[in-house]
């Protein structure tokens, strides 16, 4: 695994503090989406959908950093639309820096070349450009709807790297997904030199154009099953390997939905950062008003049956992690052993 | 009134003056629709926007809405609705995968010669 030990630390002891005051329910990550504008319409992807006068609409930084201040998670992960398409995005990534938040700017590349050249943002150990790759360049090609997007992601990344930002990768599987390509593509980013990568199945979007190819939790067993059983040494994963052993059938976790809440502009979103039931004027009200018992997989909730994505288990994975000492030996083993 | 087919695009639906369920019926359907709507008020004046939440768990339950022209923040007590018309285009209709296979396929076919 290759999440540096500064950020553990801090997640650690953030998690400790939680299970100290008896917070059953706490917020990991902090989904703050300032915009909902895109340069892609990714077939997978319900986030985009809405009339102009919407997408033509953003967050102020102010609104952002209130909404980062009231949820008090240690990671604030900015997807969207396009983060890099917001135009304030250079300040507000300084404001959360210095917050010592631990910030995701969650990315297509395509502009990361451009605003690393015009200054936009310095490099810190609190701030990751997380850049979407779905694959090898004809499979992300094909998953993002664009030719040449890979290649100006791979540009953007090394444009990055060099100038000593942190890099990971976010890669979301879809049915028919190839555990040997797959592979071959984490070889690819390991050379590539990123920090680590982000695995994740996707989520059935009811707004995606494309419903034909979200997985199902057994096909996801098997699919994460081959691909991770045998690991290489030189593959890190910027996750918890207990949620990738889940991914790979090895637990029967239960959702965290309020494990990363997400902000928008329509407010504290309802119950998830995939499902949209509805908004909540403050954090607070999110989460004493939410009937989070409707949610999660045991729930029966048709929306939630075949759902195994990072925003609802990886939370539970983390919490996991701090709430035995099975849990905790074994992803220190994994970590140490790079095991899955 | 209410159309049967729950995937078929609302897209121009006009399901007239509603109250009681068929109201709470319709107002879920537009916090659905990915597109603007016409919010009809029981006094006749019309609002333009994009429904973007309903909560029906409080005293007084109420929609929100953001307008089309000028972007306010409206928040609308159910008891003020009369009708909601889908007017807007339905922005998540359509088949961009498919369009987007069929230009893959279009691009690696060489187009038949002679013609």
């Amino acid at each position: 695994m290759s999440v540096p030990v500064s950020q553990m630390w801090t997640v650690a002891t953030y998690v400790l503090r939680q299970k100290l005051q008896g917070r059953r329910r706490y917020p990991l990550v902090l989904m703050l989406e300032p915009l909902f504008r895109c340069n892609l319409a990714c077939a997978g992807c319900g986030k985009i959908q809405y009339p102009a006068h919407i997408l033509k609409k953003h967050l102020s930084v102010e609104q952002c950093l209130a909404a980062v201040e009231e949820c008090g998670a240690p990671m604030v992960s900015i997807p969207g639309g396009e983060p890099l398409m917001y135009p304030d995005i250079g300040r507000l990534v300084k404001e959360l820096v210095a917050r010592r938040k631990y910030v995701y700017l969650c990315t297509n590349a395509i502009l990361l070349k451009e605003k690393l050249e015009a200054g936009l943002f310095a490099p810190s150990k609190y701030l990751s450009f997380s850049v979407h790759m779905d694959g090898l360049q004809p499979e992300h090609d094909e998953a993002v709807c664009r030719d040449g997007v890979f290649d100006a992601a791979v540009e953007g990344i090394r444009e990055a790297l060099r100038r000593g930002f942190r890099v990971t990768t976010n890669t979301t599987l879809f049915d028919g997904a190839s555990p040997m390509r797959m592979q071959m593509f984490f070889d690819e980013m390991m050379d590539l030199g990123v920090e680590g990568m982000m695995l994740s199945p996707g989520y059935s979007y009811s707004k995606a154009p494309d419903q034909e190819h979200f997985l199902r939790r057994q096909k996801t067993n098997e699919l994460f099953s081959k691909m991770l059983s045998n690991p290489k040494r030189r593959w890190k994963f910027n996750q918890s390997p207990l949620f990738l052993q889940f991914l790979m059938g090895k637990h029967d976790f239960e959702c965290t939905p309020w494990g990363n809440p997400t902000y928008n502009l329509f407010g504290w979103q309802r119950p998830c950062y995939l499902l949209q039931e509805g908004y909540a004027a403050s954090f607070r009200e999110l989460m004493e008003t939410t009937r989070w018992e409707h949610y999660g997989h045991k729930s029966g909730n048709e929306k939630c049956k075949d759902c195994m994505v990072h925003c609802g288990y990886e939370p539970t994975a983390v919490n996991h992690a701090f709430s035995s000492w099975k849990g905790l030996k074994a992803t220190v083993a994994a970590t140490v052993t790079g095991k899955l | 009134m209410i159309p049967a087919d729950a995937e078929r695009s609302l897209e121009g639906w006009d399901p007239g003056a509603v109250d009681g369920p068929d109201l709470a019926y319709v107002i879920e359907r537009a916090f659905d629709y990915r597109g603007d709507v016409t919010l009809v008020q029981r006094d006749g004046r019309e609002i333009v926007g994009y429904l973007f939440n309903r909560n029906t768990d409080v005293r007084d339950p109420f929609v929100q809405v953001f307008e089309r022209d000028g972007g306010a923040l409206l928040t609308i007590p159910y008891a003020r609705i009369a009708s909601i018309r889908f007017t807007g285009r339905d922005t998540a209709a359509g088949n961009s995968y498919a369009a987007w296979l069929r230009s893959r396929e279009a691009r690696a076919t060489p187009p038949a010669s002679g013609v």
